[in-house]
């Protein structure tokens, strides 16, 4: 897994790309596991170019999110690597 | 609720890792470039044509792994098949995927290309299995490029009051 933007003082949006795996897929499997993503350009193409990535993966964390919920995405992200594996 | 983990079976996961037909045709008489502005599909296709027939047909590009198996079980399917043929199965894989054709219930020439009927529970994938035929109907009517933002797409409505 390879996250993308990596600023010091960062905002809780986390971009990221699953090696191999197309972001759109990583969203239709992390959806089937209740974990709630946005894919794709993000209206950003010249960015994604720059990074050389078709697309991204991009979860966004608030304050009413729990640490369970952020270990839901990284199993499902794991999950994900098996499927394509 | 079509169950994913159903669409991304070996099957699917086989063809994306291995798509057969990949490449260009040095002899194509039919091209057409498929592109998803909106997620960045993009595919090549090149089909030769020989009295009427798909003899040869192959693609490459970029794209999920449900485009790219797509495009991979459609080559396998309408290679050597008579033109005719090859437009009836874009017609019932279009109706299959946008939830028109009840595969388990009305007559198709799909065959195993009924593991992609899942989509149609996934509004956003559904463009993405889409593409390749889409693109193939172009390729065969001389088109050269089409967009599943372009008004001839099947998934493709006109924004209310026909306003652009």
């Amino acid at each position: 897994v390879r996250i993308i933007g990596t600023a010091e003082r960062k905002a809780a949006v986390l971009s990221f790309a699953v090696e191999g795996v197309h972001p759109n897929d990583v969203g239709t499997l992390l959806n089937e596991e209740g974990v709630a993503i946005r894919t794709g350009h993000h209206c950003a193409q010249p960015v994604m170019q720059r990074f050389r990535v078709p697309a991204t993966c991009r979860a966004s964390f608030a304050f009413y999110n729990t640490m369970e919920e952020v270990d839901a995405l990284v199993s499902a992200i794991r999950k994900v690597q098996k499927v394509f594996g | 609720m079509a169950d994913s983990r159903q669409l991304y079976q070996e099957v699917i996961l086989d063809h994306n890792r291995k798509p057969r037909n990949w490449g260009t045709l040095p002899d194509a008489t039919h091209q057409a470039e498929g592109v998803n502005p909106l997620c960045g599909d993009r595919l090549q296709l090149s089909v030769k044509l020989e009295n009427d027939a798909l003899q040869a047909i192959a693609f490459e590009g970029e794209s999920c792994a449900i485009c790219k198996a797509s495009a991979s079980m459609m080559t396998t399917a309408v290679k050597g098949k008579a033109r005719p043929d090859a437009e009836q199965l874009i017609q019932e894989f279009r109706d299959m995927a946008t939830g028109k054709l009840d595969t388990t219930k009305e007559q198709h020439h799909l065959g195993r290309l009924t593991v992609f009927s899942g989509v149609r529970d996934l509004p956003t994938r559904v463009k993405c299995a889409i593409l390749p035929w889409h693109t193939l109907h172009a390729a065969l009517n001389s088109l050269g490029t089409t967009s599943t933002e372009s008004d001839d797409d099947p998934m493709h409505e006109p924004a209310p009051g026909g306003v652009a």
